[in-house]
């Protein structure tokens, strides 16, 4: 091989490899990025069996229920609709009726939406960005002057 | 004073950092050719070194050593150009030390002089605090309490002291705490039951919520005369809108208490109000008769008045922030057709059915609520 | 005190102005005395921004309500060294303390900087000074720390409970070191650009900076880590937040700054690489800074939400980069290329290197700022977590760390790929060993955790075979190899100890990941659980009092193998009234390099409480392997080679012609 035969091998080479990242990262962006909704957006949305979804609102007063163990289930809602949530596992400290919440899973086959994270607000001050955009959006949620 | 001092000092440091450097000869410093060389003269040292150690195999340290004797070459013959020697300072170099020098005082002392404000102390806590106590406002007294209180976490008798002073402060989520550590660590008394009761009803706005009646009923469990537990369950019972319970329980009060006790007054104007909202739910339409309501009290008629519609708008207020409370609506509803404010009535009565749609089963209720209040969805 | 600490903040500000201009014209006209200026007046601004920062911390730390920020942010009842470390726990206080350390930098440059050529300290200086000063004027404009009330209130509104923690307390100093460090070398670069020339001297200065950066911000990251892991009660140490992302992305590119700038100094190839390399890696930390501060991402840590504040940075953002870069475009093609090597040669295991962090780097960028991209173009909200990152960081990672043991046994410019593989043998063999065992004696192993854990070996035994092969094991007598070893440069050590504690870090991750176990159940008091073979009695819980908290602690026995109790276990539910908050207190039991990690849930009408353990083997080598990385980091600093003298008068340069080696 000459000079300038390896010189260009390696060039290849390269645009290989960063045609290969790229590919991987614009795959995976397809694949595993997971979208936000609210639960009024539900319905306007399709979303395939299992496709994974943060799911955020408020935590509807008066329906967290605590049962077996360690699961509980509660609705999240935006005060237009709300969706019936499972969940195993430890909640945050924040966790309240009527607070800000983010919730990542995926839907069951009879429609609660079984999540396997639960993020609540982790400030007094602020809600989880999503949310209180959604909230705006619907015009449901001023911010309070603090 | 000893700020302007210090702050002259400061001004005058900065500007002979920037005025010596300037008066100074200039060093006449070595061109960058000899930095380079200088480097290079080290990587060979640390080649034998590494040489000498086995660390490279003898051909590489040869080939290495050319590459580096290259560069040396490389340089001296760049080198004979830039020797251009140093300049005469210019007339522009000399604008720029000037106007560099006088930068340092004008600019600071301009800006600090639009965002600071040098005549207002620092003010510590600790020296704050450890003012003569007559000096002291109540604020300040409250917070030596509270550094004792920090430092004795258990002193319950403390709590006990602070947290009715608290509550007549109006801090009233520090009252519920204070009382609930006097309990915690003092033990459970009626009088601090009741006065976290108090408390928490205080944080709720005046509204007696079920955490506030169960410390009012632990309060008459302890003490079954507690006449602060009695009068706000009493409230509860009104608040609820059971009327002619709260008026029951009102009077049976009056009949047990002490002829010197407090509390007589303000259970008479309990019964009044009460009195006068059973009867202006009777004939709504017409509003209450204002006067009327005025005599039964001990208050002024603009303060009385001031102080009901302060009740209602928070409670207007409330719900805004927390819309899905079927009570609350119910008694914003009643309030204004109470206050004759027919018109925000129905506002409250159309904003009520919103929250839970028109047909829910919370709508309906509503409607006929506001219809025995003689209140129609239309005009 | 308070509005000393504020003059002195004005005045600083204003020196960075003359630091800025001054020795930019002395460098553009070669007058030696304006040049001059920037020494003295670095320094001197950095004694005042120092003074200004003590002025704060006297005032968080003496409760003076008067200042807002004071307010803001701590309480009378707080422990003292939370009132101290509450200076820089919020918005203003962190971004003084980003100025107090990019001064301190430029401090750094101007006291030992007298061995570097006079127009390059002086430009260096001045971009030094210009980042500086759009930073004071920042503070001063959006986020200005000594803003007073008056009258003063008595009592603050507490610090963030979540803040009120050692770990989280001292984690951003150490970032914000690693974070500003490259400041220094993005500046060493835009100087050269200026100038048009790299001088021989750039690399050798270049690398020690990058060093210290690199070394602080990996510190930094593990303790954040480490803080995530204990106090956030999750037990988990990485959540590829954007958060810990923004300060993952410098780090990337500044390892392979790292690694290119040895290539620079030792074989003047890949210049212009490095160049462009350490001006994105200093923009990287600026993009981090812009993300946590501006309340575009939502987190913990972003505490500034004021518009003006974001579109300030977002300013400075753009002056920086796309200055720098565009300077870059234009001057770069004037800078001479370097040497010639061969693709299998050190070089070539470097230019490999760089090229893997890179790209990872970019990865990690495209997922952070993609959720922001889609919002912005089509309002959609997405979020990027977890699992994007393995599916493309992975495998990016997986074969770079499998060759990092050939590089440093490659030779320079023309290495032999058999002859290295040949020494590596041995740690071959370890390896593979390694992954059998694990494959074949422990129960529930995957095919994934024994590849994990032979890779964690081979990256073990390839640094020590680095170690032995250069102080000539097996080659020459054992006294000889012995002086060998203590006579090899520190660099040798500090490489072998960085790829040691990478292979450490990934171990401990393995371990985690491929064989820790976890329960979530509620119990009663005096009900006991076992997990992998440790059995917890949980003894009930407790109420207790802190200085501005009150708690509930779950205290937990752990039962020895006689029976007897072996160590007790606490977690705490904390409530903080000020702010009405609750945090969780994890307990973590370490038995040798493994933690029994357990924290609380909420209770439950019955008395029962839920909790959730885990069972983390190996799970201290994440953090045990960063300390050891940042050894070796140091260890290089020590490297006599980096210390490179001045030139003295008495020798010209035509008398210190060499006569060895000419050709």
């Amino acid at each position: 091989m000459t000079r300038k035969q390896k010189r260009l091998s390696v060039i290849v080479g390269g645009l290989a490899f960063l045609g290969a990242a790229t590919g991987l990262t614009f795959y995976a962006l397809g694949q595993k990025a997971s979208y936000f909704y609210m639960p009024a957006d539900l319905t306007t949305a399709s979303l395939q069996p299992g496709q994974r979804i943060r799911l955020g609102g408020l935590i509807e007063k008066g329906t967290i229920v605590r049962g077996q163990g360690t699961t509980v289930a509660f609705s999240v809602t935006d005060t237009h609709k709300s969706v019936k949530v499972t969940y195993t596992g430890i909640l945050p400290d924040l966790f309240r009726e009527e607070q800000g919440v983010i919730t990542e899973g995926t839907f069951g086959s009879d429609g609660t939406f079984v999540a396997d994270s639960v993020l609540a607000k982790h400030d007094e001050r602020y809600m989880p960005k999503e949310v209180a955009d959604g909230l705006k959006a619907k015009g449901v949620w001023q911010e309070s002057t603090n | 004073m000893l700020f302007w001092v210090i702050a002259a000092i400061l001004t005058l440091g900065a500007s002979l950092a920037v005025l010596l450097p300037l008066a100074g000869g200039g060093k006449g410093a070595s061109t960058s050719s000899d930095h380079d060389l200088e480097v290079y003269r080290d990587q060979l040292a640390e080649l034998e070194r590494d040489a000498a150690r086995g660390l490279i195999q003898p051909a590489e340290a040869e080939e290495a050593r050319a590459e580096i004797a290259r560069r040396i070459l490389r340089l001296g013959s760049a080198g004979q150009a830039d020797a251009s020697g140093t300049r005469q300072p210019s007339t522009m170099v000399r604008l720029v030390a000037t106007a560099a020098v006088l930068a340092v005082p004008l600019l600071s002392w301009g800006v600090y002089s639009q965002l600071g404000s040098p005549d207002f102390p620092s003010q510590p806590l600790a020296e704050r605090l450890a003012k003569n106590p007559a000096d002291s406002s109540v604020d300040e007294l409250v917070a030596r309490a509270e550094a004792h209180l920090a430092a004795n976490p258990s002193d319950g008798r403390g709590w006990d002291v602070l947290a009715p002073i608290y509550l007549r402060l109006q801090r009233y989520s520090d009252a519920v705490t204070a009382y609930r550590n006097a309990i915690r660590f003092g033990g459970d008394t009626a009088a601090r039951e009741a006065g976290l009761g108090e408390a928490i009803a205080n944080v709720a706005g005046g509204i007696v919520t079920a955490d506030a009646q169960s410390a009012f009923e632990q309060a008459l469990k302890l003490d079954p005369a507690n006449p602060k537990a009695s009068f706000y369950l009493a409230m509860a019972l009104a608040q609820e809108g059971r009327l002619p319970e709260a008026t029951a329980a009102w009077q049976k009060m009056l009949t047990l208490l002490p002829p010197d006790s407090p509390w007589h007054g303000a259970v008479e104007q309990a019964l009044a109000e009460a009195g006068n909202r059973s009867v202006a739910a009777g004939k709504p339409t017409k509003g209450p008769d204002a006067a009327a309501v005025d005599a039964a009290s001990s208050m002024s008629p603009q303060d009385r008045q001031a102080m009901i519609d302060t009740m209602v708008a928070g409670l207007d207020q409330k719900l805004r922030e927390n819309p899905r409370d079927t009570e609350g609506w119910m008694r914003l509803i009643r309030s204004y057709a109470v206050l004759g404010k027919a018109k925000e009535a129905r506002d409250a009565l159309h904003r009520g059915i919103a929250v839970f749609g028109a047909d829910s089963e919370e709508a309906k209720k509503f409607t006929a609520f506001a219809a025995s209040l003689g209140l129609t969805a239309t005009e | 005190m308070v509005e000393t600490g504020h003059f002195a903040l004005v005045l600083a500000f204003v020196l960075s102005l003359v630091q800025t201009l001054v020795p930019l014209i002395g460098a553009r006209t070669g007058n030696q005395r304006l040049m001059a200026v920037g020494g003295p007046v670095t320094v001197t601004g950095f004694a005042l921004t120092a003074l200004s920062f003590a002025a704060l911390a006297g005032a968080y730390a003496s409760s003076d309500f008067s200042v807002a920020s004071v307010w803001e942010n701590s309480h009378s009842l707080q422990p003292l060294i939370y009132k101290i470390t509450g200076t820089w726990g919020n918005h203003e206080g962190s971004m003084l303390l980003w100025v107090l350390i990019l001064t301190f930098f430029g401090a750094l440059v101007a006291a030992f900087g007298s061995n570097l050529p006079a127009t390059l300290r002086a430009n260096v200086l001045a971009v030094q000074g210009a980042i500086g000063a759009t930073f004071f004027l920042f503070i001063l404009a959006t986020s200005n720390p000594f803003t007073r009330l008056n009258p003063a209130p008595i009592e603050g509104r507490d610090l963030n409970p979540i803040l009120q923690d050692l770990g989280l307390a001292i984690h951003p100093p150490f970032l914000y070191l690693g974070y500003v460090g490259f400041s220094i070398c993005f500046s060493f670069s835009v100087a050269a650009l200026i100038e048009g020339r790299i001088d021989a001297s750039w690399a050798r200065w270049v690398r020690p900076w990058t060093l210290v950066a690199w070394m602080f911000l990996t510190g930094g990251i593990a303790m954040g880590s480490y803080w995530a892991y204990y106090e956030l009660g999750w037990g988990g140490f990485w959540f590829w937040d954007p958060v810990e992302n923004a300060s993952f992305m410098p780090w990337l590119a500044g390892t392979a700054l790292l690694h290119s700038a040895i290539v620079m100094e030792k074989r003047s190839a890949l210049k212009i690489w490095t160049l462009l390399l350490a001006i994105l890696t200093f923009s990287l930390s600026l993009l981090g800074t812009f993300l946590v501060r501006s309340g575009v991402l939502t987190s913990v840590h972003a505490f500034a939400t004021d518009p003006t504040r974001g579109v300030f940075i977002l300013c400075i953002l753009t002056l920086f980069i796309g200055g720098s870069l565009a300077l870059f475009a234009l001057r770069a093609p004037r800078l001479t290329a370097g040497g010639l090597f061969h693709p299998i040669s050190r070089e070539g295991a470097l230019v490999l290197n760089n090229l893997f962090l890179t790209t990872a780097t970019a990865t990690v960028l495209v997922g952070t700022l993609y959720p922001l991209a889609v919002e912005a173009l089509s309002g959609g909200k997405i979020s990027v977590g977890a699992p994007f990152f393995n599916l493309t960081f992975g495998p990016l990672m997986l074969p770079l760390l499998v060759v990092v043991p050939f590089g440093p046994l490659l030779a320079w410019k023309r290495g032999d790929v058999f002859a290295v593989a040949q020494r590596l043998m041995a740690a071959f063999a370890a390896a593979l060993l390694a992954m059998l065992v694990t494959g074949l004696f422990i129960d529930g192993a995957s095919v994934f955790a024994a590849l994990g854990v032979g890779l964690a070996f081979w990256l073990v035994c390839g640094a020590l075979t680095d170690l032995a092969v250069k102080s000539g094991f097996g080659n020459v007598a054992p006294s000889i190899m012995l002086r060998r070893f203590a006579g090899l440069p520190r660099s040798v050590f500090g490489t072998a100890l960085a790829h040691l504690g990478l292979g450490l870090t990934v171990l401990g991750i393995v371990g985690t990941l491929c064989f820790g176990t976890e329960k979530i159940l509620s119990m009663h008091a005096g009900e006991s659980v076992e997990l992998s073979g440790h059995t917890l009695r949980f003894e009930g819980l407790y109420p207790a009092q802190g200085p501005n908290y009150s708690e509930d602690r779950g205290r937990f026995s752990l039962i020895g193998a006689d029976g007897g109790i072996a160590a007790e276990i606490t977690s705490a539910k904390r409530f903080f009234p000020v702010r009405q908050m609750t945090t969780t207190e994890s307990g973590i039991e370490t038995l040798g390099f493994s933690q029994l990690y357990l924290s609380l849930g909420d209770e439950g009408t019955d008395g029962s409480v839920v909790v959730r353990l885990w069972w983390k083997p190996l799970v201290t080598l994440i953090w045990g392997g960063a300390f050891v990385m940042m050894a070796g980091a140091a260890m290089s600093l020590l490297d006599r080679r980096l210390r490179v003298g001045a030139p003295s008068r008495r020798r010209k340069p035509a008398a210190t012609m060499p006569s060895a080696g000419v050709p």
